[in-house]
């Protein structure tokens, strides 16, 4: 009993009449209106208040406005029924079922389409890629080339770099001969075997060393069975000094031979090639002395 | 006017035959309660062409969901007075409305309406208008605010300036007010 006095004193049921109230608030004054016959009673009574209040105030429609309202009740009553009916007949289902094909062959249509404009552009992307791969391939062809040419010119210039390399190096060290007074100049004439025929030798007489001048031999050339072969006389006795070939075209200038500490005079004998353990002087083709 | 045969059924009655669907229920309601309830939908929306077919709107929604009322929850007067509020609200606070150019300050409706319409009293309800001007005006714009204008009840505290339980209490008093004079 106090407890529902307490409840209708808050003012919470006035607000329960003005709609006020949550939806939670509103299930919790219904509990209260079931449990407690006064709040019930309080609540009808503030209804019944705010019922006079509004009537008191009202306003009066125009006159015809009801029959609109009823006549809009009843077309929707009537539609309403005929809604019931549509469902009942199967033309209207069939139809249904027809639609719904139809519409599953647009969305078809519509996914081929877009799966031809794919695969076209990937036709398209195709062809420009192997254009572009096939032009690059040409390119890097005769880039290939390029290099290639460009290497096989780089080696002729490399050995034509070593060749004057050698040829100046062999020409500083005969033009340092020269200021060396141990290197002996020892020019061979032609015997009567050939007398056009002569060669130049370097002979350092410290050092040892034997150099033929390349240029400076005029010898005529061998055959596959036969070599020059250079010899020095010591005391009247041939040194072999080894063998060798006419070769014009050679880089080399200097030809180095053995080593011979004291001669007193070099020539040079046709022999079988690989040479003879003794010469054979009847091939005597150049010699000379050295001179001091 | 006299010659127009009013409908006037007993509120038992009045529910059954609306959950039953029955047209004359329709009729009953608008002749009973039609003005009252444009008089509480004219004080939020003033334009008498606007107010009107919400009138229209708030019928069409009695009838349709005449099932979802409860006669254990309250009174139909109450369960329908409150249809017609949330429409005009809801109308009132739609775009459209707001774009018209018609939205007069909501504050001033009501007595702009009371202007207006000229307002004529019932003749049994004579010295309500002299009862409510001597109820206190501070307790009469507030159960006004909430009853007539579309206001919650936490937006008239705002608006009013004053503390929520303070706003509950003067709704109270002047319910209490209407009460004492029409039992």
């Amino acid at each position: 009993m106090e407890e529902g006095k307490a409840y209708i004193e808050s003012g919470i049921l006035e607000l329960y009449v003005l709609g006020q109230l949550t939806a939670q608030e509103q299930a919790e004054v219904e509990a209260m209106a079931v449990q407690y016959p006064e709040v019930k009673q309080e609540i009808d009574a503030i209804e019944r208040a705010m019922e006079q209040y509004a009537l008191a105030q009202a306003v009066h429609p125009a006159e015809g406005l009801d029959q609109k309202i009823l006549a809009r009740i009843n077309s929707e009553k009537q539609s309403t029924a005929e809604t019931f009916e549509v469902p009942a007949s199967v033309p209207a289902k069939a139809s249904d079922a027809i639609v719904v094909q139809l519409n599953r062959d647009d969305n078809y249509e519509t996914k081929v389409r877009r799966l031809r404009i794919a695969l076209a552009a990937c036709v398209a992307l195709l062809v420009v890629s192997a254009v572009a791969l096939f032009s690059a391939r040409t390119e890097l062809d005769s880039a290939k080339d390029q290099i290639a040419e460009l290497s096989l010119d780089k080696e002729k210039f490399t050995a034509t770099v070593n060749y004057m390399k050698q040829t100046n190096a062999a020409l500083q060290k005969i033009a340092d001969m020269t200021a060396d007074p141990n290197w002996k100049f020892v020019k061979l004439a032609g015997t009567p075997m050939d007398p056009k025929a002569s060669m130049m030798v370097y002979w350092h007489t410290t050092g040892k060393h034997v150099m033929m001048d390349n240029r400076k031999m005029k010898l005529p050339a061998t055959d596959k069975e036969h070599q020059y072969q250079l010899w020095a006389l010591v005391n009247g006795k041939p040194v072999d000094l080894g063998v060798f070939d006419v070769n014009a075209d050679s880089a080399q200038i200097l030809v180095s031979m053995k080593d011979i500490a004291a001669a007193q005079t070099f020539a040079v004998t046709l022999e079988k090639r690989g040479g003879s353990p003794s010469p054979t002087m009847t091939q005597m083709i150049v010699a000379g002395n050295v001179s001091i | 006017m006299a010659a127009t045969k009013k409908i006037s059924l007993s509120e038992e009655e009045l529910v059954r035959r609306l959950k039953a669907q029955d047209t004359i229920a329709v009729q009953a309601l608008y002749d009973m309660y039609s003005g009252a309830l444009l008089g509480v939908i004219s004080r939020i929306i003033p334009q008498t062409e606007l107010a009107e077919d919400l009138l229209q709107e708030t019928f069409i929604k009695i009838w349709n969901s005449a099932n979802s009322y409860d006669s254990n929850k309250g009174r139909l007067f109450t369960w329908m007075m409150n249809i017609a509020r949330n429409l005009s609200i809801d109308k009132v606070r739609s775009r459209d409305f707001r774009n018209s150019g018609k939205n007069q300050d909501i504050e001033n409706n009501v007595d702009f309406i009371d202007s207006q319409k000229e307002i004529t009293f019932n003749a049994d309800l004579l010295g309500l208008k002299d009862m409510v001007t001597a109820l206190k005006p501070e307790f009469n714009s507030v159960l006004n605010m909430v009853y007539f204008k579309g206001y919650t009840h936490v937006e008239a505290a705002e608006e009013l300036n004053l503390p929520l339980g303070t706003v509950k209490t003067r709704i109270r008093m002047a319910i209490m007010e209407l009460r004492k004079h029409f039992n």
